[in-house]
């Protein structure tokens, strides 16, 4: 350990019931170091930080903080030692402004009533009174000095923030910036932040990664917890390894490899070929023509779709979001009512049926936004996993329910398909699995029924790499078992790995279509901005190239 | 007809005081999160406690504080079963209206004959002396019951606390996102105690005010629904205090109204045009019962309202309200 060394864990043990969250992980931090905490979902990053933040208590293991053992009960002690966490999802009260919710907990007085004040009426003497003051600021509230405080380090640090703004008015990226001020506001040496880019787009991680070495520079500590690799490579010093809940090891970043990161965070080597086999095309399952849906809005967002996708053959549909990919997916799972054309599956007219006729056709849709559509977060992995298939004879005579045999259906879903996280199928709640693990889930669910048409929207987006590598394969076999799949992503490198062809989607119509062979990259890119007329930017998430690259073989 | 509107507008004052009192307490509970259905029971249980101390010692003071103590005291059950231990709120709401009705019809039976000489009719201290000639007004808002004055500066009270003091502002953030007040290093757990014990004080005096001010006697379940219409305002008041000032009014005119419905007479002259319909319409929106509607309907067209006009991230309701909090479950 060298003297340079501000916070040691050592030996954290966390357990929740059938899982070792936390398996004595150690984690040393040096002073004035961002320090990458980097894992899968699941893998226990959250937790040994909500440790650190004294939201849980570990169940062994010691903390120390320059040199001091820590006994942290509350957030409240570890915001008294210094330690300041931005959370994953931002703990800021939309209604309230942004200085209520920076000095919310700090009992900041009326002004008249500060010990600090310049010119109060009142006399020293009754300020500093102690149970003046612990009156003072219960029932008095005073935020101009505070105001003036929080505005000077938004000032210091170049944020562009109005105290007196609500919450709601503001945009992500300086709600984010908000939550650093909460941290700065109470003079952390110690900032932890908790997927802080997920949120944001490419621009704003850009200026968030400029502030953080702005942060560092005044000798503050950075605990940065994230699962992407560009990440740790573009603003990490040192990183450390967690795998289903144990430290695998500490690097210098620039000593390590992201390959070598890649397969500490998985525990194996991570492909990163893809193996696409030539597959025989067979018949069209799908057969769009001339299709038209709106937005919820009410405005127009699919202005005459032709599709026609055939057995064994991915179609993937590239394009900037909100072109309409998420209405063309819902219309295509039978989600969404057309405002005119027609669908055939597998040759049989069901334009404007029920969402259940499509599931009937042989319809699989895993949809875009996970948590939303994609389940029902309070119900088990079990009701989850049986839910497009309960009625399936095998799972008894209606009107009753055979639960052993949807029981023994669940297991084997998350058995096969490698979902963690789950202790109890019936008593696991979806909500409660991660981002990849959910995604696993509901892949299964989706795949495990025999699709003949497999609609999948951003099926990787927000995942980490292990589980990006298996849904693709997963995808994969399916296009060999002869599924039709249509793939919308905006991760440009998936596209090209995965799909037979390309379609590029522009303002709800396909304006180019090639194959992965013969595409040319730039000009994708132009079809996706409108040809090139260079209206809007594009906004390509940057490629993860080296890990993923995959290749034709 | 000035006689009339004159003391319309003195049973609508000391209507109002009751709703006011309860409407408080279930305010400052609700924007900590916790919705307090019981309010109904621990009013009735204010009222019987502060009646029977009232005969008892003679002193209605004494009663007014016992009626608070009381209101605490159920409102502590119910803090223990919806913050200690989780469970449902609205069971629990529900359950603790039935207890206190219970309780007070059985313990209460025996003083119902009872008589006690309660908070006298006064002028408001200094100015009332003069403005209680005031031609109609006068009498209605300036001499009144020492409850009736103080329920209007607790509501200045209620309104700063919340808005202008750090305990207010961690209530509010409690009953926003208890996860988040936690990371901020605020309590939870006494905030919301504090909070839904506030609630039940203010339930015991708006009870203590129902059987020591307004009737100054005791009838079992003479609440007669306010708690419900004080839930309700709640609602009407959008969870903001002053809004809660014209609520409480309203309903307490309607209240007024109801009462008095029998005395007046709306119907047009058998000669009038379409006399033959809107007669027996006006009669029927007339009937008591029906009026006893008003607050509950008007509670659902302002709800109605204010869903259509604000996106429903605006929308007034606490957003934590019915969400139980405990760290290591997310």
């Amino acid at each position: 350990m060298s003297e340079d060394t501000t916070l040691r864990m050592e030996g954290i043990l966390k357990e929740f019931p059938g899982v070792v969250a936390n398996d004595h992980v150690d984690l040393s931090v040096e002073r004035g170091e961002i320090h990458g905490l980097l894992g899968e979902n699941g893998a226990g990053k959250s937790t040994l930080m909500k440790i650190l933040y004294g939201l849980y208590s570990q169940d062994d293991g010691d903390i120390y903080l320059d040199g001091e053992r820590l006994d942290l009960g509350s957030p409240q002690d570890a915001i008294d030692a210094g330690i300041g966490m931005v959370h994953q999802h931002f703990m800021l009260i939309p209604r309230l402004t942004v200085a209520e919710n920076v000095v919310l907990g700090e009992r900041e007085p009326a002004t008249a009533f500060r010990s600090d004040a310049a010119d109060s009426w009142l006399p020293a003497a009754i300020r500093n009174n102690s149970l003046v003051q612990s009156l003072a600021g219960q029932f008095s509230l005073g935020l101009d000095v505070p105001e003036q405080r929080i505005q000077d380090l938004a000032d210091q640090y170049g944020f562009d923030i109005d105290v007196s703004a609500k919450i709601w008015e503001l945009d992500v990226g300086q709600q984010q910036r908000v939550e650093i001020l909460k941290a700065l506001y109470r003079d952390v040496d110690l900032l932890i932040l908790d997927e802080p880019t997920a949120v944001l787009t490419p621009t704003e991680a850009e200026r968030l990664f400029d502030s953080l070495e702005r942060l560092t520079d005044e000798g503050l500590s950075i605990i940065f917890i994230t699962h992407k690799l560009t990440e740790v490579d573009a603003i990490v010093d040192r990183v450390t390894v967690l795998r289903e809940g144990q430290n695998v090891g500490t690097a210098e970043v620039s000593s390590v490899s992201r390959a070598d990161l890649a397969e500490m965070m998985v525990g194996r080597e991570v492909l990163f070929e893809i193996d696409r086999e030539a597959v025989d095309l067979g018949e069209p399952v799908l057969r769009a023509r001339g299709v038209e849906a709106t937005d919820n809005r009410n405005i127009e967002a699919l202005s005459g779709i032709d599709l026609t996708v055939r057995q064994g053959e991915i179609v993937g549909i590239a394009g900037v979001s909100g072109n309409g990919q998420k209405e063309l997916a819902e219309v295509m799972a039978g989600i969404r009512d057309v405002t005119a054309g027609e669908l055939v599956v597998n040759g049989e007219d069901i334009t404007g049926a029920k969402p259940k006729t499509f599931v009937d056709s042989g319809v699989s849709f895993v949809p875009e936004d996970r948590l939303q559509y994609g389940c029902a977060e309070d119900l088990s992995v079990m009701h989850n996993a049986t839910m497009k298939d309960f009625r399936d004879s095998r799972f008894g005579d209606r009107p009753f329910l055979d639960y052993g045999e949807l029981r023994e259906y669940a297991e084997t879903l998350v058995e096969e398909f490698d979902v963690r996280g789950v202790s109890d199928v019936t008593e696991t709640k979806a909500g409660d699995l991660s981002g990849g693990n959910l995604q696993k889930l509901i892949l299964a669910r989706e795949i495990y029924r025999d699709p003949d048409l497999l609609i999948a929207n951003q099926p990787t987006r927000g995942v980490d790499v292990g589980a990006i590598e298996f849904i693709r394969e997963t995808l994969l076999e399916q296009r060999k078992a002869g599924t039709g799949i249509i793939l919308l992503s905006e991760d440009l490198d998936e596209i090209f790995d995965l799909s037979d062809r390309i379609l590029v989607v522009y303002e709800g119509e396909f304006v180019y279509e090639t194959t992965p062979a013969e595409a040319d990259r730039e000009r994708i890119g132009l079809e996706m901005t409108g040809g090139g007329d260079d209206e809007g930017q594009m906004e390509t998430s940057p490629p993860p190239s080296g890990v993923t690259q995959g290749s034709e073989s | 007809m000035v006689s009339f509107i004159a003391g319309l507008l003195d049973a609508t004052v000391q209507a109002a005081t009751v709703l006011l009192l309860a409407g408080m307490g279930e305010l400052i509970s609700e924007r900590a999160g916790v919705l307090n259905l019981g309010v109904e029971g621990m009013m009735l249980v204010g009222a019987l406690g502060g009646f029977i101390t009232t005969v008892v010692t003679g002193s209605h003071w004494l009663g007014f504080g016992v009626g608070i103590l009381l209101g605490m005291v159920l409102a502590l059950v119910h803090a223990f079963l919806c913050i200690t231990l989780k469970s449902n709120q609205v069971i629990s709401g529900v359950m603790l209206t039935l207890l206190g009705t219970g309780l007070t019809t059985f313990f209460g039976s025996g003083w119902v004959e009872e008589s006690i000489s309660g908070f006298p009719q006064m002028t408001f201290p200094l100015v009332g002396q003069y403005l209680v000639g005031i031609p109609v007004i006068g009498e209605a808002f300036f001499r009144s019951t020492a409850t009736d004055y103080l329920a209007l500066g607790l509501l200045v009270v209620v309104w700063y606390f919340l808005y202008h003091s750090n305990l207010g502002l961690e209530m509010i953030a409690v009953g926003e996102d208890p996860e988040m007040a936690d990371t901020m290093g605020v309590s939870v757990f006494r905030l919301r105690y504090l909070a839904v014990l506030i609630g039940g004080g203010f339930a015991g005096a708006a009870g203590a005010h129902l059987s020591l001010a307004f009737s100054q006697l005791w009838v079992p379940g003479m609440t007669a629904g306010r708690g419900w219409i004080a839930v309700a305002l709640v609602i009407f008041a959008q969870w903001r205090p002053r809004r809660m000032l014209v609520g409480a009014y309203l309903f307490g005119l309607l209240d007024a109204l109801r009462i008095r419905s029998q005395s007046i007479s709306l119907t047009l002259g058998p000669d009038a045009p379409l006399a033959g319909v809107i007669n027996p319409m006006v009669e029927f929106l007339m009937t008591p019962q029906i009026m006893g509607t008003y607050p509950y309907l008007a509670t659902i067209i302002v709800l109605a309202y204010a869903v259509i006009r604000t996106k429903s991230d605006q929308l007034a309701v606490p957003s934590a309200l019915l969400q139980s909090y405990s760290r290591e479950t997310d």
